[in-house]
């Protein structure tokens, strides 16, 4: 997609989970009372407002929720078109993640997708969907 | 809320011209606005109370404008943090402060210089600031029509809805628009310009987004006891609802084609005593084509999956009598709402809707942020 890629601006709630993914790591927090997955990472529990918590690797997997291709500029630096895709993910079913896509064909709704880590630079390593093997 | 139910009312509307580039700033725009809503109420900035407005760190706050119009000691201001789904909200609140005495003459405003200055969206400034950027900024998605053809096409996977059917309704707020002398875009389209109009975010084409805009609108909200004594006919305020969604990047809910509109529709409806088959007309917010689709299923003028068939017949409720944002012009949601008020009145010329009595106006309905407002309005 990009010629150069917007770095994300990362808080002091997500900052971990891209130094996880940049050591090649799918990673959900889970609740440590209830269990229930989520993402993106913050301190409390959306569902039994528990504090604790843990890093959770889980499966890199999904399936399409739905898929755009991009042919307006909107940012300096990138190529148009390209495809952002929306997959729900496996092992959290509440919770989505983008990503551009890395498939031959364009992709379908409910296609099983599988997450493509894409190393930008040594600081940023961003995950892209492909079809699941 | 029966106790603020049809207690307040909108006493007068103004506008400037909308255009591609005002020349001024958005201060000279919300004052230009609020002068000729206040003539047209036949009232002065000298009968002001309070203030209120949205905006995106993008325009003039009340805390501006009041003093630039002489207004130096409001009883009460708003200063809204939001785009189109806080757009209603902010003339709820305002009634709300009404009905509870804290002020009795608001003027709610929205000025925006949406093309030449401040466009939305990662165009010609940065990027918002939202924990939620940094997990899609990265992939190139940071525009609302990406992130607005990105539900419209789950539901078209969902449901069957075709890009046909976003054309149709484009057409037919062409058509209405061409009977609007505000309207920034009159030359009549057909589905084959709509079809053959540039791709901006598949499935959305150009002529499925709005238009930047610049320009402003702004409302007199006051009581409705004071409203029958002014210039121009009232219109109450029957019922005034907002509140938050879900975020659908977590904890959210599973099904991305069902709006937080959804869960604020029957608070609305019960708040004003009526139901969708009492609205004569509804202005609704069309960011893009899909956002009018959806919110005719969550408002419940057609059921889940039909929006699209629903909208695109042009059989049903009336929708958008002026052009909406797509080619009226866009002013954030305000400008819905005074159409509302206009269709009331029955002061809206050649699209006036006959014997039209209430109306439904709605906010952007929470895919973006995720909440919405919307406003029942009734002729007094």
């Amino acid at each position: 997609m990009s010629a150069e890629a917007i770095r994300p601006v990362t808080d002091r709630d997500s900052a971990e989970w891209w130094d996880r993914v940049r050591a090649g790591e799918f990673a959900l927090q889970r609740c440590g009372s209830c269990g229930t997955p989520r993402f993106p990472a913050r301190a409390y529990c959306h569902r039994c407002r528990g504090a604790e918590w843990s890093w959770e690797p889980v499966e890199p997997a999904g399936r399409i929720e739905s898929w755009i291709v991009s042919h307006q500029p909107f940012l300096p630096g990138v190529r148009e078109p390209y495809v952002v895709v929306m997959v729900r993910l496996a092992a959290a079913p509440e919770c989505v993640m983008y990503g551009n896509w890395r498939g031959e064909e364009p992709p379908r709704a409910g296609q099983r997708v599988e997450a493509a880590f894409t190393a930008v630079d040594d600081g940023l390593t961003l995950i892209d969907w492909r079809p699941a093997a | 809320m029966a106790g603020f139910r049809d207690r307040t009312a909108v006493a007068g509307v103004g506008y400037t011209r909308f255009s591609k580039d005002s020349g001024v700033s958005t201060l000279t725009l919300a004052c230009e606005a609020i002068l000729a809503a206040l003539e047209d109420a036949g009232l002065t900035a000298d009968d002001v109370d309070g203030l209120a407005t949205h905006r995106v760190g993008d325009s003039a706050a009340p805390s501006v404008v009041g003093p630039a119009l002489g207004v130096h000691r409001p009883s009460w201001h708003l200063d809204q943090f939001g785009g189109g789904s806080v757009s209603h909200s902010v003339i709820g609140q305002a009634a709300l402060a009404v009905a509870a005495g804290v002020a009795e003459t608001v003027v709610c405003y929205r000025a925006i210089n949406a093309r030449s200055e401040f466009r939305m969206g990662g165009t010609g400034r940065g990027l918002p600031v939202s924990p939620e950027v940094q997990y899609q900024a990265p992939y190139g998605y940071v525009a609302p029509p990406q992130q607005y053809a990105m539900f419209a096409r789950a539901h078209m996977a969902k449901y069957g809805t075709k890009e046909e059917h976003f054309g149709q309704l484009a057409v037919r707020q062409r058509a209405s628009a061409a009977k609007n002398p505000r309207a920034l875009m009159r030359t009549p389209i057909t589905l084959d310009d709509y079809l053959a109009s540039r791709w901006i975010a598949e499935p959305f084409r150009l002529l499925d987004c709005c238009l930047e805009t610049d320009g402003a609108c702004a409302l007199v909200v006051t009581t409705a006891e004071r409203a029958r004594d002014l210039r121009r006919p009232p219109v109450l305020i029957s019922a005034a609802a907002w509140g938050g969604g879900d975020s659908f990047l977590s904890g959210g809910p599973s099904d991305v084609t069902v709006t937080a509109a959804a869960e604020l529709a029957p608070r609305l409806y019960r708040q004003a005593g009526v139901g969708p088959a009492e609205i004569d007309v509804a202005e609704i917010y069309d960011c893009f084509t899909y956002s009018v689709v959806v919110q005719l299923e969550d408002y419940g003028f057609c059921a889940k999956g039909e929006g699209g068939p629903y909208a695109a017949s042009g059989e049903g409720i009336p929708v958008n009598t002026h052009g909406g944002f797509l080619s009226e012009g866009y002013v954030h949601g305000i400008n819905h709402v005074a159409e509302a008020v206009s269709q009331l009145r029955g002061d809206a010329g050649d699209r006036q809707v006959d014997g039209a009595e209430v109306a439904l106006s709605t906010a952007q309905p929470g895919y973006i942020l995720p909440a919405t407002s919307a406003l029942i309005l009734r002729k007094g």
